[in-house]
């Protein structure tokens, strides 16, 4: 009897192999082993860089505090261990000549997939003006956003420039009042990007796809765009909705620099559409009540809130008959049709354009009536179930009656006895 | 055809109508030396005890209720398919496609909750009655045992529907029950066969619903009704015992149980086509619901303990079944009224009374979803979303 219980266990539990044993093995891997080298002198005194001589795509690569700092490691005295080519702790510039010894030469970099502009790029961004031309020693240099010490790999999640890392790492200063105030910047740019759609796409939805704060500004070549350059920068992502821009009005005025691209209707770091029902709001904020534009706005607030219902509808439709028990496969192919058109109206508003706008609303409604329609004549047949209830009592009453009065009758002549 | 008439009489033994007593359909005994005519005409003219009531319908309602879910459940397995991809949409095609399958599946439904509470209600009757005392103890036993084969049913048919509140209510109940020491990661391993609810777990569910349960139910309602027409209907409580014969088997009592089966069948068909059951969304084991909808009255009493008194409100509520199950191996006193049986009464109350409360507290409670999945099957940090077919490719239905 045990012998077949025991059988029976393995043969049905064996798939639930113990889960917890693999999640263990998975962490174990991210562990890595420690090294240490007690032959390394530089660790004897400077015990707190340990972590630092471990961790980190240097260490990896066996680049080690000699190869920056110079020195001697194979001792462990002063003076012998700092004699020679001894760099000691660099200041702000050297550090930046310091790394690009190595990350400006392309033969170095090669093998390593990496780029070896990085430098040139920083000379050209606010920051690199700063700090080379103007020597601010407040002006940030490469150790600032990438540690010093332990620098990781930017797809470890550890890194300070790992994507969602970025708006904390460019933060830690352009948060700080006290430290923007000289150069008359705002500094709540951060905590509008974490409001805005690219902010919960990237932060919260954990969506790489979504820009980082180095997206828009460049990472080395960190700079805000030029009011000409928005639409490009914008448009880099959104293809489509660039590409109406540019043939439509706005797009001229936004290349002779009339208009700041897209910011003209869009915050920068809060990025949001601009909800259906505040369009001809927005037009208003430059085009004056009554006049072409305004009444252009206008149209096309109302193409386009009719739109966002009828789709609204359509969805409500579908869910409808899938609560009835029914198949939507086809409702829902022809959902992802007005979905399709509705997705082209968001586009093709910023040509605007409003005949298209109107023949792609007209293709919005069409569908989203037909599947009104089936959504009603499901409802209408699941309503007509009801009518069963009529034959059903109709039927049990009148048994239930004759069955009453079989009974009485039968009662009172004692057939009971 | 006079001829073939009296050799068909001369050839069919009479005792074949001991088929037809051993499932409950006929009381009286059979006399196996007549011919099978005479057999089932003396049979007939059976009486049964002369305090036999209207409320001795109870038991005749859940077994009617049974054959009502055995003859719906075998229409349902002709469209029905067992298998992760197909369960969902072969209920679709029922629901929509097959002439009177929503009727069919609503009944199915509908009895299911009525079937337990039908079952509970002779429970109480027997209870309140002390009918469990000796020498019926056995058969208050088996009735337990029947208990439990209906939730049985009604637990492992409860996953075929294959939506999202099926799958994960299904998931937080076999997770929170292997929590139990030493038997339940072995229980839930042989239930699940695979480290989360999946294809694997509805073949034996579909397997123990539709072959292993019915003839377990089947055997032991037999035992049962053996048990009953061995020792009798139990004489009321009190001295007002009616005397004189009993009322015939045929036609009188065959037609009151009619006019009670035909009561029973109507409000069971009108619950259906008021209150259809409406087709959630496909399980999808990556992802659970916001919130679960239950649609089986077990379900509901479990969830509204487990929401507002927790775990061990629903332990405590176990154990006070359990309690009621057990007491006729305690309780051997020959008082049965109520006055007289203060702590019996006291427990009895609790449970049925609290079990309707219960009900009615948990009718239409959505509760998120007990408990993850033992492994993480989706990526981290998505949130849980209520993935209707609509909702999960309508987000870019936003505003422009």
């Amino acid at each position: 009897m045990t012998a077949i219980l025991v059988l029976l266990t393995i043969g049905f539990a064996s798939p639930a192999a113990d889960v917890s044993a693999i999640t263990t093995n998975v962490r174990l891997l991210q562990q890595p082993p420690m090294r240490l080298d007690s032959t390394y002198g530089c660790l004897a005194c400077h015990a707190d860089k340990r972590a630092s001589f471990n961790q980190g795509v240097h260490s990896e690569r066996g680049i080690n505090c000699a190869d920056c700092h110079g020195g001697d490691p194979s001792v462990t005295t002063l003076p012998a261990a700092h004699r020679g080519r001894f760099v000691g702790a660099p200041d702000k510039v050297a550090t930046v000549s310091l790394c690009g010894s190595c990350h400006s030469d392309p033969n170095a970099m090669r093998q390593y997939g990496l780029p070896s502009g990085m430098v040139a790029e920083f000379e050209t961004s606010q920051h690199g003006v700063l700090l080379l031309q103007r020597h601010d020693q407040k002006a940030p240099t490469c150790t600032d956003c990438h540690d010093a010490h332990t620098i990781r790999r930017p797809d470890d999640a550890r890194s300070t420039v790992y994507p969602t890392n970025i708006p904390q790492t460019c933060g830690r200063c352009h948060e700080d009042k006290t430290l923007m105030a000289p150069y008359g910047l705002p500094t709540d740019q951060v905590e509008k990007f974490t409001r805005s759609a690219h902010g919960i796409a990237l932060l919260q939805k954990q969506n790489f796809a979504a820009p980082t704060c180095l997206g828009c500004h460049g990472s080395h070549s960190a700079l805000p765009p030029a009011t000409t350059e928005v639409a490009n920068v914008c448009s880099r992502c959104h293809v489509q909705v660039g590409r109406e821009f540019e043939v439509g009005p706005h797009g001229e005025a936004a290349r002779s620099g009339k208009l700041a691209g897209c910011l003209g209707c869009h915050g920068n770091h809060d990025t949001e559409r601009v909800p259906a029902t505040q369009i001809a709001a927005t037009c208003s904020k430059c085009h004056a009540p009554g006049t072409r534009a305004q009444t252009l706005g206008d149209a096309i607030q109302q193409d386009v809130t009719q739109a966002a219902q009828d789709l609204q509808a359509a969805a409500a439709a579908v869910a409808e008959v899938a609560r009835a028990g029914r198949q939507t496969g086809d409702m829902e192919f022809r959902y992802q049709t007005a979905r399709t058109a509705y997705l082209q109206i968001n586009e093709v508003q910023h040509h605007l354009d409003t005949d298209r706008l109107e023949e792609l609303t007209r293709r919005v409604r069409s569908i989203s009536r037909d599947l009104r329609a089936t959504a009603e004549a499901t409802a209408e047949r699941n309503w007509e179930h009801k009518l069963w209830l009529v034959p059903v009592w109709f039927l049990s009453l009148s048994w239930l009656a004759l069955s009453w009065l079989a009974l009485r009758r039968m009662e009172r002549e004692g057939s009971r006895l | 055809m006079t001829q073939f008439v009296a050799d068909l009489r001369a050839s069919t033994d009479a005792g074949l109508l001991g088929v037809a007593r051993y499932f409950g359909l006929l009381y009286g005994p059979i006399d196996a030396s007549l011919p099978i005519d005479q057999a089932l005409r003396k049979s007939l003219r059976y009486r049964l005890a002369p305090h036999v009531g209207w409320r001795h319908a109870l038991g005749g309602i859940a077994y009617l209720l049974f054959l009502l879910m055995v003859v719906t459940g075998v229409l349902l397995a002709v469209y029905y398919r067992p298998s992760a991809q197909e369960a969902f949409p072969s209920i679709q095609h029922i629901v929509s496609g097959v002439t009177l399958g929503w009727l069919i599946r609503d009944v199915h439904v509908w009895s299911a909750s009525l079937l337990v509470i039908v079952v509970l209600a002779h429970m109480a009757r027997v209870f309140f009655a002390a009918a469990y005392r000796p020498p019926r103890e056995t058969n208050w036993l088996v009735g337990i045992l029947l208990l439990v084969i209906v939730l049985a049913f009604g637990a492992t048919g409860y996953l075929l529907a294959w939506d999202q509140s099926a799958y994960w209510t299904v998931t937080g109940a076999l997770n929170a029950f292997e929590e139990l020491p030493i038997v339940g990661g072995i229980t839930v391993g042989l239930l699940r066969g695979d480290p989360i609810v999946s294809g694997a777990t509805l073949g034996r569910f579909f397997a123990g619903h539709v072959i292993l349960l019915p003839w377990l139910a089947l055997a032991f309602l037999a035992f049962h009704f053996r048990m009953v027409r061995r020792h009798g209907v139990a004489p009321p409580v009190g001295d007002a015992n009616p005397t004189g014969p009993g009322r015939r088997f045929f036609p009188n009592h065959l037609l009151r149980s009619f006019m009670v089966g035909i009561f029973a069948l109507a409000t069971v068909i009108s619950l259906a086509i008021l209150f259809p059951r409406p087709l959630g969304v496909q399980a999808q084991p990556g992802q659970a619901p916001a919130t679960i909808l239950s649609t089986w009255v077990v379900v509901d009493v479990s969830r509204a303990l487990v929401y507002y008194m927790g775990g061990w409100g629903f332990a405590l509520f176990s154990l006070l079944g359990l309690l009621l199950a057990a007491l006729p191996l305690f309780d051997r006193g020959t008082e049965r009224s109520l006055r007289h049986r203060p702590a019996a009464t006291a427990i009895g109350l609790t449970f049925f009374v609290g079990f309707l409360g219960l009900w009615i507290a948990g009718r239409g409670l959505r509760t998120p979803v007990l408990e993850q999945p033992s492994i993480e099957v989706s990526a981290p940090g998505l949130p849980a979303q209520d993935p209707s077919p609509v909702d999960s490719t309508a987000n870019g239905g936003g505003r422009p």
